[in-house]
């Protein structure tokens, strides 16, 4: 039987050579894909949200953890569609339409990725039309609008606008969030969450869907 | 005194009549002037136009080249997406060393061939002989990071600090090479101070960017002092972790975004090294009323110490009442 705390350690280290051996020898023992991914996987990434957020990681640690856990997750997925396990939630994530930058919109996806959520990554500048044709694909519940441009925050405010007249707004939640965007702009616009940080995306992202 | 006596004398630690002026406008500046970004990120004389009125209209001390931060990449090969009425933004999808192999390759661009670096230079060179006189004219380089970033991807470059170290210490030579030239171009056009943008450097934390980011910069920003003219160092972002480091650059002006507070910065710093910020420019300053804007300065005032110089975190938002600007404009001008 491998040691399983490994796994978490290589998460937590961003480690992903040692996260994806470790996954394959459990799983070649029998263990379950939803025991790695809530005993150990889960908890690792919640330790890298709680270092990210009190400044003892950065973002190169929070990616490297993101790798290691993909890594893993990559082995896992087949599996867990094979056995019909629900993820967390299901969320269409992007960087809205004329806006390039993708860190932060990367960041929350792989904390939400961690947490056990299924995310569709639609990538930067991204119109409203994908974000539709995402929700409706992935039968997603929660989409998640990033903007790191005072000038492209606009565009949030038009693709939710869009998920109105596609008729799909009241299938699922809207979270919003990147520099410029204050909790008074999530509101004025419709957005059903606002957060200022990845870690803490995920516990609104939780909250949305509960 | 001029709004360039008043710079130099606090840069210098003499007293200046009033607190010098000097926020980063560049979209604001171009909706004052009437032009279209595309236009003044690409055309020298749009974008001295537009300085040239946001300075006279507020009485700014200084008039300043930036305008986005792809100038050098696209100069490189770069793809550079442009859009009509905001700054053009480097594809990082397609980076230009999306393969590491790339770098031994590249030859660093040349500033003094058609180009937008060379539009930049000739930028400085207008403003110098327009305002020269009286305001201090602002070239602006991008920081080894930053310019790390632009050119290997944000994403790809944060990964290689583990993956390969050698790598990226190739990559930020290359890319203080490159700016030394590029802001010595500038200063030969007549830039009298320089900028150096670093965004990039507030995501690495205080071990990354004192093994890597750091030494570059101080190199770089000693290069400059060198062609003497000094600089002004800004990284966007969270700096608390890292603006100890900042304060070592040898740079004559730290310029803080609104996350970090000016008192931890003081407290890191030693009391001459000029500060300059920060109130937050969405909710601060573009959402906020000329009296919560007097009260934020004031309080970044106070934090910062009498060597201190007004202006927003970052770049004053499009959008930004100008009676808002007015005040900060009037905070200036009637402290000391």
């Amino acid at each position: 039987m491998p040691e399983l705390q490994k796994l978490y350690d290589a998460v937590l280290n961003g480690d992903q050579k040692t996260a994806v051996a470790v996954t394959q020898e459990a799983l070649a023992a029998g263990v379950s894909p939803m025991e790695l991914i809530t005993n150990y996987m889960v908890p690792a990434m919640d330790k890298v949200g709680s270092l990210f957020e009190c400044e003892e990681y950065f973002v190169p640690e929070l990616l490297l953890s993101a790798r290691a856990m993909k890594g893993s997750l990559e082995l896992l997925r087949p599996l867990l569609a094979a056995s019909g396990a629900e993820p967390a939630g299901r969320v269409v994530i992007g960087t809205v339409k004329g806006d390039l930058h993708d860190i932060g919109k990367n960041l929350v996806a792989s904390m939400l990725e961690g947490a056990g959520f299924e995310v569709t990554d639609l990538g930067a500048d991204v119109p409203a039309e994908k974000f539709i044709a995402a929700i409706e694909e992935k039968k997603a519940n929660v989409v998640a609008l990033s903007a790191l441009l005072t000038v492209t925050m606009p565009a949030m405010r038009t693709t939710i606008e869009a998920l109105k007249q596609a008729g799909v707004r009241e299938k699922v939640k809207v979270m919003v969030g990147g520099a410029p965007v204050t909790q008074q702009f999530a509101e004025e616009i419709g957005a059903d969450g606002y957060s200022d940080n990845a870690s803490a995306a995920v516990g609104l992202a939780r909250k949305l869907v509960a | 005194m001029t709004g360039k006596e008043r710079i130099l004398a606090r840069i210098e630690g003499r007293a200046p009549d009033c607190l010098p002026l000097m926020p980063i406008t560049m979209m604001f500046a171009g909706d004052l002037a009437g032009i279209e970004y595309r236009g003044y990120a690409s055309d020298h004389r749009m974008l001295a136009e537009a300085q040239l009125r946001v300075a006279e209209r507020f009485g700014f001390d200084y008039v300043s080249a930036i305008s986005d931060p792809a100038r050098e990449a696209s100069d490189l090969g770069a793809a550079v997406e442009w859009f009509d009425n905001q700054p053009p933004a480097i594809n990082e999808s397609r980076a230009l060393i999306h393969d590491k192999g790339v770098l031994s390759g590249l030859a660093p661009p040349d500033p003094s061939v058609p180009g937008r670096m060379k539009d930049r230079v000739e930028g400085v060179r207008l403003l110098a002989e327009r305002a020269g006189k009286d305001l201090v004219v602002e070239g602006w380089v991008e920081g080894p990071c930053a310019m790390a970033a632009d050119l290997r991807g944000l994403n790809t470059l944060m990964l290689d600090f583990s993956d390969d170290g050698p790598f990226v210490e190739a990559l930020f030579d290359y890319a203080v090479r490159m700016e030394i030239e590029f802001a010595r171009a500038q200063v030969e056009a007549g830039a009298t101070l320089m900028g150096v943008g670093d965004a990039a450097a507030s995501l690495v934390g205080p071990r990354l960017y004192n093994q890597y980011v750091l030494p570059y910069e101080k190199r770089l920003i000693a290069e400059i002092r060198g062609m003497g003219v000094p600089v002004r160092l800004h990284i966007c972002g969270n700096t608390r972790r890292i603006v100890k480091g900042m304060g070592e650059t040898g740079s004559e002006i730290i310029d803080l975004d609104f996350l970090t507070p000016l008192a931890e910065a003081r407290a890191a710093m030693r009391p001459e090294q000029v500060l300059l910020g920060n109130i937050d420019p969405v909710r601060a300053l573009r959402d906020g009323t000329p009296e919560s804007i007097e009260a934020a300065l004031a309080e970044c005032h106070a934090q910062a110490g009498e060597a201190y110089i007004v202006g927003a975190g970052c770049e004053v938002p499009r959008g930004t009442p100008i009676e808002n600007m007015e005040a900060m404009a009037r905070f200036a001008r009637t402290r000391r």
